[in-house]
Order: structure tokens, then sequence, then C-alpha cells
């Protein structure tokens, strides 16, 4: 496996590239206790003290095109030591912003993309939401001390807006419960919302802040609409 | 959730679980959350573990040292898979140390993350619940 140590382009090499990033990279000591608490060290080379120094000297393009980004989870347990208060994690973030995003790894940007079209990541129908959330409700119903049970859809001036994520009217309906039992218990008045429900927000992940903003202002919106003041993102 | 408890409005039975329980903090809710926001959401969880379990104890380092899973920051979903479960060891090690073969987390990263790696640690008998689910399961109804 190449790791950006054995593909520095010497050429990349200046120091004023990345003088205007806010992440405190040229303050680096180069004391290394950042890459002795990573717990992705090592992994294909990883190193977030070279990482840190690589972009200090401008081999940005290295870093971009490099799977170090993408190995790191932007933990945060490197800044937490840092002495120098290196933002690490969100230079990382920084980084991922900057690859083309059609070749963002895996599925995050297709993810991403599909809730920008279609409100969510599954591109999945509103009729066909809607049918899992009453399906799943008609099952809890079926529980000992929840008779009666549902689950509210788009009830206006509800307490309580809680989003989905994508995975719980996928793969893991079972997981919708939990909430849904402690809401009835509680007698809390609640709802969830059939448009734009999705509560993850990838373009955390991708480093892309606009649709961020984007996915953030849909859920608000969905606030407005409805009449609803307090919001659980269990996300 | 620690309005519910406190009011009254839900109450829990601590009896129902009495396997040695370890609580995981995610990087978001902990160690992040304190640095951008001034408040990291350490001690709440560990109050609604209290009143859920009789029997549970904090994994080492923790907090703002607390090891991450290996499955944030989008790792999951990149495709690089050998990484994410290499990157699993540590987290598995901690755990282990524990004795606990419940790990709670309120995260749905985490969550799916030590379900994913679990088997590849030959750790199949680790049950992972959600901080939510744990209540859930405890409800007095």
């Amino acid at each position: 496996m190449t790791s950006p140590s054995e593909i520095i382009d010497m050429d990349q090499l200046d120091h004023t590239r990345c003088r205007t990033w806010p992440f405190s990279q040229d303050f680096c000591v180069t004391c290394g206790l950042c890459a002795s608490s990573c717990p992705a060290s090592g992994i294909d080379g990883f190193d977030p003290r070279m990482l840190v120094r690589m972009v200090s000297l401008g081999f940005v393009e290295d870093l971009v095109n490099a799977r170090w980004p993408w190995i790191c989870t932007m933990c945060g347990k490197c800044e937490n030591v840092c002495p120098m208060q290196v933002d690490i994690a969100d230079l990382i973030r920084k980084i991922r912003s900057k690859r083309e995003r059609e070749k963002v790894p895996g599925i995050l940007h297709k993810g991403l993309a599909a809730a920008l079209e279609t409100g969510n990541n599954l591109r999945l129908p509103k009729e066909d939401f809607m049918f899992i959330i009453e399906d799943v409700a008609e099952e809890v119903a079926e529980e000992p001390g929840f008779e009666g049970f549902k689950a509210p859809i788009d009830k206006k001036g509800a307490n309580i807006l809680t989003t989905i994520h994508n995975k719980l009217v996928n793969t893991h309906t079972e997981d919708l419960k939990h909430w849904w039992k402690i809401f009835h218990a509680a007698k809390e008045d609640w709802t969830v919302t059939s448009e734009n429900w999705e509560g993850t927000n990838w373009g955390y992940f991708t480093g892309d802040d606009d649709a961020m903003k984007v996915m953030v202002g849909r859920i608000v919106e969905q606030m407005k609409r409805l009449e609803i003041k307090n919001l659980l993102c269990p996300e | 959730m620690i309005k519910y408890i406190k009011e009254g409005r839900i109450k829990l039975d601590k009896s129902r679980f009495i396997q040695l329980a370890a609580y995981h903090d995610p990087c978001n809710y902990g160690r992040k959350a304190q640095k951008h926001f001034g408040h990291g959401y350490f001690d709440e969880p560990r109050w609604i573990m209290d009143q859920c379990l009789e029997n549970w104890v904090d994994l080492y380092p923790n907090r703002m040292d607390q090891i991450c899973c290996g499955g944030g920051g989008g790792t999951m979903t990149t495709g690089y898979n050998d990484e994410r479960v290499f990157y699993a060891r540590k987290k598995i090690d901690q755990i282990r140390a524990t004795g606990a073969k419940l790990i709670v987390v309120p995260c749905h990263s985490c969550h799916g993350q030590f379900n994913n790696v679990k088997s590849e640690y030959d750790f199949d008998d680790l049950e992972v619940k959600y901080l939510w689910e744990l209540v859930a399961d405890c409800l007095i109804l």
C-alpha cells in the first residue's frame, strides 16, 4: 500500500500555501504526542504528525489523493493531547473536503447526493417510509404494556420532533422501537415528519459544509411547518 | 431522558441486567462536544447508567481520553473495512480488560462498529446496546 510519505512530490513544497488555513498547523512542535495517542497510527503508514507537517509544507494534493484522511475517524484524541492545540481533526475534514466529490470513497458521497436529491440517503419514497413506520408501530402495539401505541406522523404542535437514522427504516427497524417505548411510557407528545426525516448528515464526514447546511435547514423547516419547538436527533 | 426519570415520568427496574456492563463515550458526544461546544456529555449518560444497572464499570481510559471505536467519521461506509476492523483492536482490548459482556453506547456509528467487529476478535458473546435501548429494556410499565 502506498502511503503519502512514499509519494511526496517535492515540487509541491510551499510553506505559504496553507498559511491561511485556521488549524494552527504551523505551530506544530513535532513532538509526536498526536501519533502516540492515535488509534490509527501505522495503519497504511498513517501518522498524524507527518500529516500536520505535510500541510504546513504545502503537500496538500498528496494528502487529498491519499487514503489517510479517510482511515482517520476524526476522533480527536490527537488534538486532545496536542500541546499547541493544533485542530487536527478539523484539518483532516478540510483535506477530505478537497477530494473530488466523485472520488469520495465508498457510499459516503453517493448517500449524501441521494439525501440532497430525495430527502434521505436511501431514496426511500414517502409512502414506503410511512408504511414502515406504521408497520413497526403496530408491532410495538402488540407488546404487553404498549396496547394502543401509535407513531404519530406529521403531528402539528407536538412537543418533540424526532429525526430518523436511515438504517432504522432499512435493515434495523427493531431499533426504532426503543425511543418509541420511552415516549409511550413518559406520555410524551412526539412526532416524526413524513418529509426530510433523515437524521444523518454525511456532509459532516465528507467535509461538505454547504450540504450540511441544507440538511440542517430542512429539519428546521419541518419544525416550523409542524410548529414544533424541540428536536430529538438521536443520530 | 434525565428529565423523564427525575420527574418520575418513567420508572426503571435496575435488576434486569445482572451481567457486568461497561459504558463507551462516543467521540462526538464527549471529547468533540467538549471542544466545539464547551460541554462534553460525560456525566449525563453515566447517571442514566446508574438508574438502569447495579453492575457497570467505566472503560479505561475514558471521557476525554476514551479510545475511539474505529467506526466514526464515516468509516463504516468508506469501504476500507480491513483498516476499520484493525483500528478496533485497542477498543476490544479495553472492553475485554473490564470483563464486561455488555457494552452500552449512545451512538449509531459505535453501535454498528461493535456489532460488526466483535466476531473478528472472537468476542461474539459481547452484547451491544444503545443507551436508550437499555432504558427501554428497563421500563416498568
